[in-house]
């Protein structure tokens, strides 16, 4: 090759190229989405979260949580999410619009947590856009018999959309009753718990445990309201418990928020009356759900 | 391998040395050598400390993931730091500072000219050291930018920047007083490599923190960095480096330019338009994921172009990576190269995604990239310069060896546990009737054999780190004629390997 310029040239224009396509292109397209509402201007959604649920957001982000867990719904014709009863919908730009930094992720080691504050027992739903929760059963609920006691019939693993609205609102992965049943899965309590302790949730788990974001202190007077229940060999020595610190409390603030239940108007959710349509393969039997 | 009395026909000499003019043309390029001697080791000897940092992190990191309690009590420890720092300390502090000390090298060679103000590359060099401490203490800390291959918290990246400036100003400064007019292939790569490095680090800084653009985009923006960073830096040089080194060793021009340019070309037009492909099904526009799995197919252009090239250039050669280490390296790396860009290919696309997105098969690819095609390749680079640098030739064949074998059954055995384990946990993914705890359970087993790759990896790293120190300090065995990794019959051990 003789010549800079023609170099130079070419170095400079297929890169341009692609900046120009993968990155400037899209931001025209969806780099500028509003919040949605209805025609009177309420039920806005998304909106942005709070100073807790932001700094959960960074403690989230510092301690690689996204290396493990994606915060994206696929849709149902692509893949197995919303089988999982992941969500309700696939996820969409708009979703994600008040998000920084972002935390779709890219592997899976653990669950999907783009619904994890939906899976919370209903009164405990501190997230800015609830209006959506009423469509859903309380987790708690129903949870117990659901859970961890018969797997659904191999015969219809397409148990499909329609469980999400009637009887199972219990994620597949959720874990057997604790043996002392203290907390309802997905709630604050039991997120410190699971923080704190991984493996007296779920024996399998590989998460690491985020014992630094917890405190061991002496019980003054009284017991903490906040202290976590702890049994077997995490509990702390008698006279002392564990606190949350105020990072651990944020990081489930912000665990507690996630929540893209709300419709959308440009995603087909796939909500009771859109059902028949939207999951053909849905067997008639699959509304039991896990029986 | 081949027969050993075929080798013995083979030339084993630099194509230039013969010519007329060979001994000015040694003179000028022992002159060449000299002056790039202090920054070129100085970034070697960098990298290498940062590769060892790497490689414990590596092991860590692998050991965490299947033994989770194991020092998980202290928030620096914590897995998902170690990961990003891991991450981090590969790209920034081993991948660029050897693929920086090795394009410096070759860009001397290929231009003709000593190395002027070579302070300046110095000073480069520690400031990148202290970019990159900064962002490994940063992520440590708890000041992860939570943006994956952009962790480094903005401080260290404005330092990394400064650091960069200093060192590009001096490429730029070379190619000025650049002697004859033909550019070669290898001064194509580099240069995009040193072009394209700052405007995307630029670029991806600009629209992540400065002026962030919304929601969902900064993910994209993050993959397209995160590719290009692989493709256009990295890559770029890797295959520079192989177009000078593969020739060089075996004494025999490229097989063809024309061929060259193709690959060169299509690889920037192609590669550069990736990564958008690891979205697939996520909340962006489908085109953006289609576009990025129709470049990856059309990767397949380059690839085979370069392929193509190397393996003519190689014909009939290839019993000389029996003595040579560089070319054993090179041609390993060049090998590696075709096989990242075919894997690359077969998990874009839709079909296999749905079985391995979101699994270990990321990081199995990720790894053919770094590491059996950049890693050897630079790897081969340091086993041709570093002698030339130091005035002394490599002190032991066996550490050579081991060097060698420890890497490409590490890598190898890697990749195979982290493809084969993320179709297994992709497969209990897609099935619901599972609970997806199975799913983490079923790789495991892989992950277990993960660590034990990152182990023969561990042991590969320490032997060639301390084999360079040997280099560097004149100590141990001494020789006047060079290594080769098998004895040579006598009228080849005047060559240059």
């Amino acid at each position: 090759m003789k010549g800079l310029l023609p170099l130079f040239i070419g170095l400079f224009g297929t890169f341009a190229f692609s900046w120009f396509g993968l990155t400037f292109i899209p931001n025209l397209q969806i780099g500028n989405l509003d919040p949605q509402s209805d025609e009177e201007g309420t039920d806005v959604y998304p909106l942005p979260k709070s100073g807790m649920v932001e700094r959960g957001r960074r403690i989230y982000a510092a301690n690689g949580c996204i290396y493990c867990h994606s915060q994206q719904v696929r849709p149902d014709y692509a893949a197995y999410d919303i089988d999982r009863k992941w969500g309700e919908r696939r996820s969409a730009p708009r979703d994600y619009i008040f998000d920084r930094p972002v935390q779709l992720g890219k592997e899976r080691m653990g669950p999907d947590l783009a619904n994890v504050g939906k899976r919370a027992p209903a009164e405990e739903q501190k997230a800015p856009a609830t209006a959506g929760a009423s469509v859903l059963p309380p987790a708690g609920a129903t949870a117990p018999p659901a859970g961890a006691g018969s797997p659904p019939p191999a015969a219809s693993p397409a148990t499909a959309t329609p469980a999400i609205a009637t009887a199972n609102a219990s994620p597949a992965a959720s874990p057997p009753p604790s043996p002392t049943g203290e907390s309802a899965p997905y709630s604050a309590a039991w997120h410190h718990r699971h923080l704190y302790s991984p493996r007296s949730i779920n024996d399998d788990s590989n998460m690491p445990a985020y014992r630094f974001l917890y405190e061991k202190r002496l019980i003054g007077d009284e017991r903490s309201a906040d202290a976590l229940q702890l049994t077997g060999s995490d509990a702390p020595p008698a006279g002392s418990e564990i606190v949350p610190t105020y990072d651990a409390k944020c990081l489930v603030a912000y665990l507690m928020s996630l929540d893209q239940s709300h419709p959308l108007k440009e995603v087909k959710s796939a909500g009771p009356a859109t059902l028949p349509a939207a999951s053909p393969a849905a067997s008639p039997g699959a509304g039991k759900g896990a029986k | 391998m081949p027969k050993m009395n075929s080798a013995v026909d083979i030339p084993l000499k630099e194509p230039s040395v013969s010519v007329a003019a060979g001994d000015t043309e040694q003179i000028e390029r022992a002159l060449i050598d000299a002056s790039t001697r202090v920054p070129v080791l100085m970034f070697y000897a960098s990298a290498i400390v940062w590769l060892l940092i790497g490689t414990v992190l590596a092991g860590f990191v692998s050991f965490k993931m299947h033994s989770p309690d194991w020092l998980s009590n202290v928030g620096f420890l914590t897995w998902g730091r170690l990961r990003p720092v891991h991450m981090n300390v590969m790209v920034y502090g081993w991948a660029s500072m050897v693929g920086m000390g090795t394009a410096i090298w070759l860009m001397a060679r290929l231009c003709r000219t000593t190395l002027r103000h070579p302070l300046l590359l110095v000073a480069g060099a520690w400031f990148w050291n202290i970019g990159v401490l900064l962002g490994v203490g940063g992520i440590l800390a708890g000041d992860s930018t939570g943006y994956q291959w952009l962790e480094f918290p903005p401080y260290a990246a404005i330092v990394l920047f400064v650091a960069y400036a200093l060192i590009i100003s001096w490429a730029v400064l070379m190619f000025r007083f650049r002697r004859g007019d033909q550019i070669y292939i290898t001064q194509w790569y580099l240069l995009g490599a040193f072009l394209w490095f700052p405007w995307l680090y630029a670029a991806a800084q600009f629209m992540l923190f400065v002026v962030p653009v919304q929601g969902v985009l900064q993910a994209a923006i993050g993959w397209w960095y995160a590719n290009n960073l692989l493709f256009l830096w990295l890559g770029a040089i890797a295959l520079g480096t192989a177009y000078y080194m593969i020739p060089k060793v075996i004494g025999r021009p490229v097989y063809s330019y024309h061929l060259a340019t193709i690959g060169f070309w299509t690889y920037a037009l192609f590669s550069s338009w990736t990564g958008m492909q690891h979205l697939v099904d996520g909340p962006f526009p489908a085109w953006m994921v289609t576009a990025s799995i129709a470049a990856t197919i059309l990767t397949i252009i380059p690839v085979a172009t370069v392929g193509l090239n190397h393996h003519m250039t190689m014909q009939g050669y290839f019993p000389v990576m029996r003595y040579s280490p560089t070319l054993r390296f090179t041609v390993f790396g060049a090998m590696s190269y075709t096989a990242f860009s075919i894997v690359g290919i077969l998990i874009s696309l839709r079909s296999v995604a749905r079985y391995v997105h979101f699994t270990e098969a990321s990081i199995a690819y990720s790894h053919l990239g770094l590491y059996a095609f950049f890693t050897m390749v630079m790897f081969g680079s340091m086993y041709y310069i570093v002698p030339r640098l130091v005035g002394r030739e490599w002190r032991y064949a066996t550490l050579i060896k081991l060097h060698f074998w420890a890497s490409a059954y590490g890598i190898g055995l890697m990749t195979l546990m982290l493809l084969v384990g993320g179709y297994v946990q992709g497969v209990s993914a897609n099935d619901p009737s599972l609970p997806y705890i199975e799913s983490t359970q079923s790789v495991l087993p892989y992950l277990r054999g993960r660590t034990l790759a990152a182990l023969l990896l561990t042991a590969s790293h320490f032997i060639f780190a301390f084999h360079f120190g040997l280099m560097l300090f004149g100590l141990g065995r001494t020789s006047s004629v060079p290594t080769f990794l098998n004895p040579v019959e006598a009228e080849g051990s005047e060559a240059h390997l």
